[in-house]
């Protein structure tokens, strides 16, 4: 997956419902550019930067995000492998069963992409 | 992710004992109908459950799946999953932490009493493991260990 590609998944999985015009209105890219850009056409650095924009936005409304990032980053040198794999394994345990909890997020985006 | 979520393991449970429908799962299990469908499709994808005529049943699994499935690392992440979501739980909750002084002899009759538990609550499963649906049923837990040792073993990591 590119880093574009990798960008866009993210901002689906932070806004999973919105519109073509939603987007726009968000990132301050041209509704028509934003139908583009979801499928498949380049990006350019500013519009990059729009997308990662928002979702950083978004995250910093959650402190305990950087609060974990910051935890990780110190216990990448402090922590056994071992213990990293255990902490590793519980967070994908967390993640897996919230996505059986989410709807499938392929369909919205495809509505999105037809709006 | 090694073995399996909780969530993924109630399904299996269910179709283990006779292939189930949709219907059926949905009804053994309690679970929402859009995060059943979405178990339901995983498990097919990992080859763990294929669909027979409207019945879902169980694939057949190989020994080294069925090791990282039922593995001592697997299990161990997943009673952890269990046991946290007991300490989460907000109301009905019975959970006791208790660090306590136990002479040997106190020891040998707890150890003798946890037996006792065992034997009862494997009784009464057996009893009642066909007519209460797996949603009703109970988790339950017990382990002992000495403080000792419990701390030493979180210095080195383990």
């Amino acid at each position: 997956m590119s880093l574009q590609d990798q960008t866009i998944h993210r901002y689906r999985l932070f806004f999973p419902q919105e519109t073509l015009r939603q987007i726009s209105e968000r990132t301050g890219i041209q509704i028509t550019r934003v139908f583009r850009l979801l499928n498949g056409k380049p990006m350019k650095l500013g519009e990059f930067e729009a997308f990662e924009g928002a979702i950083q936005l978004k995250l910093s409304e959650n402190k305990s995000f950087g609060r974990l990032n910051s935890l990780l980053e110190e216990s990448s040198s402090l922590l056994t492998n071992d213990e990293l794999s255990r902490l590793a394994n519980y967070v994908e345990r967390k993640i897996e069963n919230k996505k059986y909890t989410r709807t499938y997020l392929q369909p919205l985006l495809d509505a999105a992409v037809i709006a | 992710m090694k073995g399996l979520s909780s969530l993924e393991r109630i399904i299996l449970e269910c179709v283990g004992v006779r292939p189930l429908t949709y219907e059926e799962i949905l009804r053994q299990t309690g679970l929402m109908e859009n995060v059943c469908f979405n178990l339901l499709q995983a498990l097919i994808i990992k080859g763990l459950l294929r669909s027979e005529a409207g019945h879902y049943k169980i694939s057949d699994i190989s020994p080294a799946t069925m090791e990282d499935l039922n593995g001592p690392e697997a299990r161990k992440a997943e009673s952890l999953e269990l046991i946290e979501a007991v300490l989460e739980q907000e109301s009905d909750r019975v959970f006791r932490f208790l660090k306590i002084a136990l002479d040997p002899r106190d020891e040998k009759i707890f150890l003798a009493m946890l037996s006792n538990v065992e034997s009862f609550l494997k009784d009464a499963h057996r009893r009642s493991q066909s007519t209460v649906p797996v949603k009703n049923r109970r988790v339950v837990f017990w382990g002992v260990g000495e403080v000792d040792r419990l701390l030493k073993q979180i210095m080195i990591g383990g």
